[in-house]
């Protein structure tokens, strides 16, 4: 049996939902980033994998995931950097004791 | 096409074996009694290049060790715009690499900023 | 390569760095305001120097140069001058990184320009996350707990969505195989579709491009980050999220659905009506939890909840509309800028008087009326006009907004609309009530300075102008509306 688009199109959305779950379902705030960084790992999936099948002269798909991971990156810094304050301020990064404001 | 995984499942098999076979063999060799098993605290003291072990695994790390590794995510991935404008250097010509010129000297801001703000000083 | 029609966003990210640099070798830290209000400034002239011209395309076709684009581009510069005037006070208690918080206002304005000048999907992403990265640092920027529980509910939900978004911009470019905003139409034009269920994966990139969109306007289910947010970050920060954020969002809302998925008939139908349930949904939850809210932040917050409910009646409109139409585009434009006003003037207000009271709770702002009756006038005029009550701003938008819906069949959201704004008097009047007729806790003055008595005047102007003489402004959203087609 060959592998086809199909098959790295459930491989990303099985990701991308294991990802999605995990950021709603999941208490520890790096876990939760993490969880964050699978989902967009599972949409490059995605991309380079239309890129290969639907337009294999051109690299749109390719470029386009360059991008997303160095965006992705900044992201983490950014929330690495906020959740290293959080954990200075209240010594936890259990998301549900994060909770001074509510409705 | 699936003899090509053949071989993947092959090398599995192999990884397998080796992994566990090596794991198996002192418990075998002591078994039949080739090797002594006479055990004192320096035997069984954690080995670390050779040093006395200071202090537990599990220590808090130096908030440095944060700055520096968010300094390094936010940076090192940048290269990866190098690779392509490399690639295609005569063909992208001069705007290209004036457009490389800028794009660096943003990241040498970067920089100087977060020596400017002694990050990468060890206090 | 037409380099020139890059200045304004050129200009900007220079002087940001510039705002950067600067920050490091001088003392004086006075100075920083004065260079990102001139960068402001300049952008602005560069803007407006291109202005009415013929629509251009640069970068193969990736940024669009038309008067939609420029008539954003204006809005977000002055909403950002208006923010660094209002913010001058309240940054000036920081001891340290006052330099940061001007250069991030002035790199995420630049990634609103950019927002709304965009015209390909990769560009589209590193806009909105140039932008949204910048937000998540300044909402954090306080040093008080809240600050930062804000920021990191504000990054963590942030991320989900603009992966959501990426997942929808996935599908739509594996089912087209384009990234340009023109080139997809043609694609989707091209399939010749017959329905909904003829293509569901593209359907279903078109949803997931919504729900990500969805979360920068604040639209309802995506709205949960929206009462927190608000209250915890620095109040200047969240007058800037509340009005240039969500214009932004609805600048590429428009673009997008416009120009991609404006054709065939039935696709426009169709997510104009996911638009005009999401609206309906939006304005009553908004307004309905907005009345036992006590702190004026999260009342805000949750008005502003309604606003995007209203705003999207629009992007109904122009889903319904036929695209050579331009009513339901250029009046939201005309709220868009009529909104930015209004809420900025109400946050400037409240700056002043928390910078005095060191509280946003509505009970302590009893006697307003009294103690400071400039700022209390002001903060009513921009109440009336969130209500949509003449003469200010609010409602000639509401009625520019609502008879174009009702010209494309929209009564029933119209009907909705209008109830809800009777709902939402109640809790903004009882804020003008607590200001005039409340007893006042002290005598005590409450003092401001120029900048921010600048800011107020020039909201304020603007909100009466806009609604007594809304005519000229409504022309210029006419000009803006025609966006450019590739």
């Amino acid at each position: 049996m060959a592998v086809g688009l199909e098959h790295y199109l459930i491989l990303s959305a099985v990701l991308f939902s294991i990802g999605l779950y995990g950021a709603l379902a999941k208490r520890n705030a790096i876990i939760i980033l993490m969880c964050i960084e699978l989902m967009l790992n599972a949409v490059n999936i995605a991309m380079v994998a239309f890129s290969r099948y639907i337009v294999p002269l051109l690299l749109t798909g390719q470029v386009f995931v360059i991008f997303i991971m160095v965006v992705a990156a900044a992201e983490a810094a950014v929330g690495l950097a906020i959740i290293i304050s959080i954990y200075r301020s209240r010594e936890t990064i259990d998301a549900t004791k994060i909770d001074l404001m509510k409705w | 096409m699936l003899a090509n995984y053949g071989y993947i499942g092959l090398l599995l098999v192999v990884a397998i074996f080796f992994a566990v076979t090596t794991l198996l063999l002192p418990l075998f060799l002591r078994f039949i009694h080739i090797v002594p098993h006479k055990p004192n605290p320096i035997k069984s003291s954690t080995y670390e290049c050779g040093m006395e072990t200071i202090g537990k695994a599990w220590v808090q790390f130096n908030f440095r060790y944060y700055f520096y590794a968010l300094m390094f995510i936010a940076l090192d991935v940048l290269v990866v715009f190098l690779y392509p404008w490399a690639v295609e250097l005569r063909k992208l010509g001069l705007f290209g690499f004036i457009g490389m010129l800028v794009f660096t000297f943003i990241i040498v801001v970067g920089y100087i900023y977060a020596w400017r703000k002694k990050v990468l000083e060890w206090k | 390569m037409n380099l020139e029609l890059f200045l304004p966003e050129l200009t900007l990210a220079a002087f940001a760095i510039i705002v950067i640099l600067l920050d490091l070798v001088i003392q004086r830290k006075g100075w920083l305001v004065v260079v990102s209000l001139a960068g402001v400034v300049v952008a602005a002239g560069f803007t407006i120097i291109m202005w009415g011209g013929s629509s251009q395309a640069i970068f193969n076709n990736m940024l669009a140069v038309d008067n939609f684009a420029l008539f954003f581009k204006l809005l977000f510069l002055a909403i950002a001058a208006l923010v660094i005037l209002a913010s001058v006070d309240y940054v000036s208690k920081f001891t340290r990184f006052q330099g940061e918080y001007h250069a991030l206002v002035l790199l995420s304005a630049l990634g609103m320009m950019l927002m709304a000048a965009t015209a390909e999907l990769i560009s589209i992403y590193i806009a909105l996350e140039l932008t949204s990265i910048s937000l998540y640092v300044l909402v954090g920027f306080l040093k008080d707990p809240k600050s930062t529980e804000a920021s990191l509910k504000y990054l963590l939900l942030g991320a989900v969505a603009s992966a959501v978004l990426l997942f929808g911009m996935a599908l739509v470019f594996g089912f087209t195989g384009k990234t340009q905003l023109g080139e997809i139409a043609q694609a989707i034009q091209a399939l010749s579709l017959s329905g909904v269920l003829a293509s569901p994966g593209l359907i279903l990139g078109i949803v997931l491009m919504i729900a990500g969109f969805g979360f920068k306007i604040a639209a309802v289910p995506f709205h949960m980050w929206v009462p927190d947010v608000y209250e915890g970050a620095p109040t200047p920060i969240t007058a800037y999220l509340s009005v240039a954020s969500k214009a932004a969002g609805f600048a590429i809302i428009l673009r997008v659905f416009y120009s991609a998925f404006g054709l065939p008939q039935w696709l426009s139908l169709d997510w104009g009506m996911l638009f005009a349930v999401l609206a309906a949904i939006g304005m009553t939850l908004g307004n309905v939890v907005a009345i036992p809210q006590t702190n004026i932040k999260r009342m805000l917050g949750y008005s502003s909840i309604a606003q995007a409910g209203y705003l999207m009646v629009g992007l109904a409109t122009v889903g319904f509309s036929p695209a050579a139409d331009i009513v339901g585009r250029s009046s939201l434009l005309f709220f868009l800028a009529s909104y930015a006003l209004t809420n900025l003037g109400a946050f400037t207000a409240i700056i002043a008087i928390s910078n005095k009271l060191d509280s946003d709770l509505i009970q302590d702002y009893s006697g307003m009326g009294k103690r400071a009756p400039l700022l209390a006038l002001a903060l009513t005029l921009c109440l009336i006009s969130l209500i949509g009550l003449p003469p200010a701003a609010g409602f000639m938008a509401k009625f520019y907004i609502f008879s174009g819906a009702v010209q494309h069949g929209l009564l029933w959201l119209v009907v909705i609309a209008v109830i809800n704004s009777v709902i939402s008097a109640y809790y903004y009047l009882r804020v003008v009530k607590v200001m005039w007729l409340g007893e006042p806790a002290s005598e005590e003055k409450v003092p401001s300075s120029g900048a921010l008595r600048l800011a107020l005047s020039l909201s304020c102007l603007g909100v009466l102008l806009l609604g007594i003489i809304p005519g000229y402004i409504m022309k210029l959203a006419e000009v803006a509306a025609k966006m450019f087609v590739f």
